[in-house]
């Protein structure tokens, strides 16, 4: 029991460090390859190739003033970037890093927490992240963060509908909502991409929205809304929004590996753990690259092309598996 | 039992929350408050699925959609309090509704209910459990659902016809076309139809 109990306390210490790791040399990366892609160097002075740059980032963020706007409502702004950080934490409880290890005698999962219904309990928690960005937009009392907040709101629960019925055929094909189950179910069938490449390119579209990135980063698009919600927003209160957001692609990444890519699956020379890892490298560097490639979708475009086109062929192609999965086709 | 008692104090002093708050957007964060503990509660009851439900649909979907609304009609406006019609309204609502409270409590105290001697058929509140219920015994009731839904989808679509739809968008372009002198407003008009 008391041993249970100091493995997953271990576990969460580890899962944290791990993604606040990964935030870090994300941010590293983007600017980096975002400075490539861009025909210039990006930061490289700090330490060795800039491998010291985030240090000297979070140094600057944490001294930073921390600002609060006149009329703003103190106890939402104060908790609105809280929020969002806790939600986007709290996704990737639930996702398998890796198989199960043996240590002391017991086997280890290497998730938070295990529940029949993880891939439910994810959404759940996604679906919980909004209320940092529309609470911090509201509370800010400034015109560009409320239309930021708006916006974020509008957007999100569009994406949200065709990122569930994109998902929902993965649910048929592996027969449970576990994601480990859902991982061991590739293991037999074969990775879930290759029957699901549209509800897979639909995950992925709405999982860029999701996070508000750009071509979909209305929220705190920089040419019309200075920053959109953040706007009001300074030091460490700035930074767990930068957090959030960089935290909710990697956990929109490893969903995505788990429920389309095979999750910790590959050959055997090299560990599960990395295999996984890598798959959401390769996840988070097309992040990166769409954000280079393509210009902010207009507001309207935006609307349309969620609701006319990704919620249609994910209401489709869900149908279409439906009907395979049961026999009638 | 400890944890019931203190979700369902959560709970009930969050949904005094969402009617003593003065600002609609502290009552919607305390709706929310009201969900996630009885989200919890389910979750306690073994109810997984209903949990995990509650979260996604209501906290998730429906009280995003109030937010996007009420931050709307409070922006930027300071707390003013408006002469009350009826005077005296709030000490008679709260001793209703601890009149209504108490009588609860009461029958409850009267008629206990009864104490759960078998143990939880298998797959109680999961999603298998959920869905055997649904397609098998249930499934007059996911029909009767699915039927007020599409008909309350088809309800929008009569209520606003698409032609009727085309002819006001081809008003508007008129009027558009009449103010082409001044290009502020026409802008404004045009981000005003892309929301």
């Amino acid at each position: 029991m008391i041993l249970l109990l100091i493995i997953l306390i271990v576990k969460i210490i580890l899962l944290i460090a791990i993604l606040m790791g990964g935030f870090a040399y994300t941010t590293l990366l983007e600017r980096r390859l975002l400075g490539f892609m861009q025909l210039r160097l990006g930061p490289n002075r700090v330490g060795p190739w800039g491998l010291l740059q985030p240090l000297a980032d979070g140094l600057k963020m944490a001294l930073k003033e921390d600002l609060m706007p006149a009329g703003a409502d103190r106890f939402v702004f104060r908790m609105a970037p809280v929020f969002s950080l806790f939600a986007a934490l709290c996704v990737d409880a639930v996702i398998p890093f890796g198989a199960p290890i043996h240590l002391f005698g017991t086997s280890i999962s290497l998730d938070i927490a295990n529940p029949s219904i993880g891939l439910l309990i994810a959404f759940a928690f996604s679906s919980l992240g909004i209320y940092g960005i529309v609470l911090g937009g509201w509370a800010s009392q400034n015109k560009y963060s409320l239309l930021g907040g708006i916006r974020a709101s509008a957007q999100m629960i569009s994406y949200e509908l065709a990122m569930g019925l994109s998902i929902l055929g993965v649910l048929m094909l592996a027969h449970t909502a576990n994601l480990e189950n859902i991982v061991l179910a590739q293991k037999e069938h074969g990775w879930f991409f290759v029957p699901e490449i549209i509800p897979f390119l639909i995950y992925y579209t709405t999982a860029v929205a999701e996070t508000n990135r750009t071509p979909f980063d209305l929220p705190e698009a920089e040419s019309e809304l200075v920053a959109g919600y953040h706007t009001e927003y300074s030091g460490f209160r700035f930074a767990m929004f930068y957090i959030a957001e960089y935290i909710n692609m990697i956990a929109v990444s490893g969903l995505a590996v788990t429920l389309f890519f095979g999750g910790w699956l590959g050959p055997g020379f090299l560990p599960p753990i990395i295999w996984f890892l890598l798959k959401v490298g390769i996840s988070m560097f097309i992040f990166i690259w769409v954000r280079a490639t393509f210009p902010r979708f207009r507001y309207d475009k935006l609307m349309s092309f969620g609701w006319k086109f990704l919620v249609p062929v994910a209401f489709v192609y869900f149908l279409a598996t439906a009907a395979f999965v049961s026999g009638v086709l | 039992m400890v944890g019931i008692v203190i979700l369902a104090i959560l709970a009930i002093s969050a949904s005094v929350g969402v009617v003593t708050a003065r600002q609609p957007v502290h009552s919607a964060l305390y709706l929310v408050g009201n969900i996630l503990s009885l989200a919890l509660l389910y979750l306690m009851l073994k109810a997984e699925f209903l949990a995990a439900a509650q979260v996604i649909v209501y906290a998730g979907a429906i009280m995003v959609l109030f937010l996007f609304v009420v931050t709307l009609l409070t922006a930027g406006k300071e707390e003013r309090e408006l002469p009350e019609d009826l005077p005296g309204q709030r000490i008679v609502a709260g001793i209703l509704s601890v009149i209504v409270g108490g009588v609860f409590v009461a029958l409850a105290i009267k008629y206990p209910g009864p104490t759960l001697k078998a143990p939880l058929p298998s797959h109680f509140g999961d999603l298998t459990g959920i869905g055997r219920l649904l397609w098998g015994p249930d499934f007059i009731y996911l029909v009767a659902i699915a039927i007020m839904l599409v008909s309350a989808a088809l309800g929008v679509l009569v209520l606003n016809p698409p032609r009727k739809r085309r002819q006001q968008e081809a008003e508007a372009r008129e009027q558009r076309a009449e103010s082409k002198a001044s290009p502020e407003t026409t802008r404004k008009e045009r981000e005003g139809t892309g929301s």
